[in-house]
């Protein structure tokens, strides 16, 4: 696999969906038919382990690279960092039919949340990573057209960078390719398209999104499973993915920046969706259409107990690693369980 | 009687008076074969706009209770968890709807029903009660939704 080319890899959907498999088949019959392109298939990204020879194969790759997916770009884009594929965002043109017709009535736009997450950590490699989703559009024509203009960009922005004095000579064969920086990237192997594909079991696993986590750790103290632990820089992570329990995604409505996502999760926004048109946070309507008025925390808290009850362990209701929400209420006078509060709180237990 | 129209600032919503309402904003209809059919109200539309993504959590034939959750909907401004307008079961969804949801905003009243079930409709109201309750809830409601846009 060369560094001059693109690496393409269009990871599938999970099950047997007739339709996925079908657009998969031809979007990967018009890429490889293209030059210039370094074609793989891998399955879902998101189950795949450690282990699996998908995830080694992409760990090889050093160059730019576009991944294909059925999961929103972002959640794709930070699974990717979390399993050490990491790269700097590319912008994708693509806007799916859906985002483009604009309200003409709507004046003001809603202001765009600055990101003040602590982003990736470690150096990030000189390589850009474009995340698309596979459910913007049914035919193979729009993605081709896209990743015709990502490679010209990427040429672009190569060429730009350094004068043209290297030659890679082009073996076709699968050889140690150096990075831009001079070091050698790691040995690739040849892997066959069979052990690529091996089926994964489906898995279950928060994913950060670092550009809006600001390591509060709420996460960290709410999750009751063992699912986040903090790095050698006391930095939080998704430690133990396994542990997390399925179709659970508690942990995601009480982060403040909402920076957890769920990638296979039902509702879009837990999911990675990309929200409003510019970027804004849509309305929440859900008071208004009936139910119970529970806000993200109530909705948390009940999936939580719903998890401890299954395992066998006891509901713990608000009682535990509940945020501080409070904090922005004036303080009122202190009542009878404050002063026992503070009455136990010196006497250190 | 006329139809009639609440409304929402500029806006016009519809309320034909040949069905009736339920205070999660969805209409109900009698249908021939005896079942109440179920869809959002014109209000319900002008609040969310276009419909992007509608997905249902309880399989046709669930029994579910009044209030409980049955699926989430998102649009092109709005999220919103949905809930069973009445008690009783769930009979079909719109299968129509479920691939292309425009015709929820195209033909609210019409091709654009949701679902239909077996229950009782005593908890709903006929138009002119869905309008009186759609204007004494009109100021409350804006300053929910204007306290979730602007901060």
């Amino acid at each position: 696999m060369s560094r001059t080319r693109l690496n393409v890899v269009l990871s599938q959907a999970p099950g047997k969906h007739p339709a996925k498999r079908s657009l998969e088949e031809s979007v990967a019959a018009a890429l490889i038919m293209e030059s210039g392109l370094d074609v793989s298939i891998i399955p879902n990204l998101y189950d795949l382990g450690p282990d699996h020879t998908g995830r080694m194969f992409l760990e090889g790759v050093t160059g730019d690279i576009v991944v294909l997916s059925w999961l929103f770009p972002r959640a794709a884009y930070w699974l990717l960092d979390r399993i050490g594929i990491k790269g700097h965002e590319g912008t994708v043109s693509l806007k799916p039919a859906r985002d483009v017709d604009e309200d003409e009535e709507e004046s003001e736009k809603p202001e765009v949340p600055e990101a003040k997450g602590i982003g990736t950590n470690g150096k990030i490699p000189d390589r850009h990573i474009y995340c698309i989703d596979l459910r913007d559009f049914n035919t193979p024509d729009p993605y081709l057209g896209e990743i015709r203009r990502i490679a010209a960009e990427c040429k672009d922005r190569r060429e730009a960078a350094r004068p043209a004095t290297m030659a890679f000579v082009d073996l076709g064969l699968p050889t140690k390719a150096p990075s831009l920086n001079g070091t050698p990237g790691p040995a690739m192997q040849a892997f066959l398209p069979e052990q690529l594909l091996a089926p994964p079991n489906r898995r279950w696993y928060p994913v950060i999104d670092y550009s809006r986590c600001t390591n509060c750790l709420e996460c960290l103290d709410f999750c009751l499973f063992g699912v986040y632990g903090v790095n050698t820089f006391d930095q939080i992570l998704v430690e133990n993915q396994d542990s997390c329990k399925k179709g659970c995604p508690a942990c995601s409505r009480v982060c403040p920046e909402q920076a957890i996502m769920f990638p296979e999760y039902k509702s879009p926004a837990i999911a990675g969706a990309p929200v409003g048109e510019i970027g804004g946070l849509k309305i929440d309507l859900t008071k208004l259409f009936g139910g119970d008025v529970k806000d993200a925390l109530a909705m948390a808290v009940n999936e939580r107990d719903r998890e401890l009850v299954a395992d066998g362990r006891q509901a713990v209701g608000m009682e535990v690693g509940i945020p501080k929400r409070q904090d922005h209420k004036p303080a009122g006078p202190k009542d009878d369980l404050d002063k026992l509060m503070d009455d136990l709180d010196s006497l250190g237990l | 009687m006329a139809d009639l129209t609440f409304m929402m600032g500029k806006f016009a919503a519809e309320l034909p008076v040949d069905r009736r309402y339920c205070k999660n904003h969805m209409w109900c209809a009698a249908t021939p074969e005896g079942l109440i059919r179920f869809g959002f109200s014109a209000y319900a539309i002008r609040l969310m706009q276009d419909v992007y993504f509608l997905d249902w959590s309880v399989d046709a034939g669930a029994a579910v209770a009044m209030k409980q959750s049955i699926g989430n909907i998102e649009t092109s401004k709005a999220v919103s968890d949905l809930f069973a307008p009445i008690a009783g079961r769930i009979v079909s969804f719109n299968q129509d709807v479920l691939k292309d949801p425009s015709a929820i905003n195209v033909d609210t009243y019409g091709k654009g029903w949701l679902f239909e079930m077996n229950g009782s409709v005593d908890s709903t109201v006929d138009a002119q009660g869905y309008y009186d309750y759609l204007a004494a809830g009109w100021e409350n409601t804006q300053r929910i939704l204007k306290g979730q846009m602007g901060d």
